[in-house]
């Protein structure tokens, strides 16, 4: 059994977190919460994430979730940044329970990103 | 599993690598052509591990300058702590049941403290200055006429900061108070003379200085009432201060271990110094960055150093792979920041972000090179990764 706590997954998102970030002329979210920092970018294609980017000041679990969010979510539908579920990220990279209220910080930054895109969507229409 | 070859290790203050000499002698009483018998038979094998025993006893007492007759063999540091403090405690405990000792004790320490306080006993915690040393001053201020038994470290584990132990054990003395010391860092790295020391009771351990893991000494002095009860039970041996077959392979080895640095303990402080200046000066400009704990009154061979805005957890992966230890407290399962470096007064998100490298014999300046880049590169990722603090 092995005692590393970091899968393989999370040391790869979090060695080269090619989703990395700021892009300057995109609406952006972020919130500060739990001792977390986290602020996602979002260009848009026509009804799709065109680029989606991050910054993130937490443990290498929230950077590797954030890193796995921004490249899953490139090329979907906006919809996907509303319902976003964190459910999976638990899952897939083995992040222990004790921090699932991080996990959690980064659900809520995806979807507020995804109120602000629907908000600037109707404001346009 | 991974070799130990792929790793770059600086945290000499948590284990040390056996030296080899002292492999050679620690071999050569487990083997079937070798001194292995049971110490306490009276054969003549029995005899000869005896005569190693003593040898070593010897050995250690020359790097303390003591008798070996003061010297009782243990598990380790902690086994050693718990002794002097737990039986000191209760030795003395009709003259009275205070006891004081400092908040950034170790834990080996620290936990038989409250261990007592929970029996009724009353115990002082005393705050470091921030430059994590004991003001005497406060220390004479606490002690009672019920005050017995007064245990401070003498090199902190996490920030190196050594205390005049010196200083302290005269004041202790002067109020006939028991004065230990958990000397776990020190024993080997710097020179203790406890012919002249004011201590009454002192721990240590073989593998912080290059010996085997699971075998440490506890000093007594040959003094009026310095005496400890035991906290085991079973046989005679060490005039039942703490009886159990001894590990006479593990004492060589202890022994041998306390030889060499006898011999060669300038020469390890100038190396120690050289590498932890030479890392200082490669990270010192980094904005942010400083040192806990006072480094002109602390061992060269620890360097603790905090950054501002920086996660202790993920700074702590980034630097893979070195080997180094976080400010997070005593494992890197907990993510609660440091208690000593707490009790320096130091914030939170600092002590977090708390990275203790300490050197050792095989330390290379290329090591700590490489050490420099890495702590400097790992910063500039997490900095770069990083929203700013108004986001």
């Amino acid at each position: 059994m092995s005692n590393d706590p970091y899968s393989t997954r999370v040391r790869e998102l979090f060695d080269a977190p090619a989703h990395a970030g700021a892009l300057e002329t995109a609406l952006s979210a972020s919130i500060e919460d739990q001792g977390l920092r986290i602020r996602l970018f979002a260009e848009l294609g026509i009804g799709e994430i065109r680029v989606l980017r991050f910054q993130a000041w937490g443990c290498p679990h929230v950077i590797a979730a954030a890193e796995q969010v921004c490249a899953g979510l490139e090329g979907k539908p906006v919809s996907d940044l509303l319902e976003f579920s964190a459910a999976g990220l638990m899952q897939s990279l083995s992040v222990p329970t004790e921090k699932t209220g991080r996990i959690l910080v980064l659900e809520d930054v995806v979807r507020s990103l995804g109120s602000i895109v629907r908000d600037a969507s109707n404001a346009d229409d | 599993m991974t070799e130990q070859t792929d790793l770059i290790y600086l945290d000499y203050a948590a284990s040390t690598p056996v030296d080899a000499w002292v492999a050679e002698a620690m071999t050569a009483l487990m083997t079937a052509d070798g001194n292995y018998a049971n110490p306490s038979s009276t054969h003549s094998a029995g005899r000869r591990s005896v005569e190693h025993i003593a040898h070593a006893g010897s050995q250690l007492a020359g790097l303390l300058n003591t008798d070996p007759d003061h010297l009782i063999w243990t598990s380790g540091a902690t086994e050693s702590d718990n002794l002097a403090i737990l039986g000191a405690a209760h030795y003395r405990q009709k003259r009275g049941r205070h006891l004081i000792t400092m908040r950034t004790e170790h834990k080996a320490v620290t936990d038989p403290f409250s261990a007592l306080e929970r029996l009724g006993f009353e115990v002082t915690w005393l705050d470091p200055e921030t430059n994590g040393l004991l003001d005497t001053a406060k220390l004479e201020a606490a002690i009672r006429d019920d005050t017995q038994l007064v245990s401070i470290m003498h090199i902190n584990n996490e920030i190196g900061v050594i205390q005049d132990i010196a200083k302290i054990g005269a004041a202790c003395n002067e109020r006939d108070v028991l004065f230990h010391v958990d000397a776990a860092q020190s024993v080997g790295k710097l020179p203790i003379d406890l012919a002249a020391l004011p201590v009454d009771l002192m721990s240590m351990t073989a593998h912080k200085v290059y010996g085997p893991k699971g075998i440490g000494a506890l000093y007594i002095a040959d003094r009026p009432g310095v005496h400890v009860e035991p906290l085991l039970f079973g046989g005679g041996q060490q005039r039942k201060l703490r009886p159990g077959t001894l590990p006479a392979q593990q004492i060589v080895g202890f022994g041998a271990a306390a030889a060499i640095a006898q011999s060669r303990m300038m020469d390890d402080i100038r190396h120690l110094s050289a590498m932890r200046d030479r890392l200082w000066s490669g990270i010192r400009d980094i904005p942010g960055v400083m040192t806990n704990g006072a480094m002109e009154c602390a061992f060269p061979g620890i360097l603790n150093v905090s950054i501002d805005d920086i996660e202790g957890e993920s700074l702590l992966l980034a630097l893979e792979p070195l080997c180094v230890a976080t400010g997070s407290a005593c494992n890197s399962k907990s993510q609660e920041a440091s208690y000593v470096l707490r009790a320096l007064g130091i914030s939170d998100a600092l002590a977090q972000s708390a990275i203790r490298f300490s050197f050792g014999r095989p330390t290379s300046a290329a090591e700590v090179d490489f050490a420099i880049e890495r702590y400097r590169g790992a910063i500039e990722k997490l900095r770069g990764i990083a929203p700013g603090r108004a986001a």
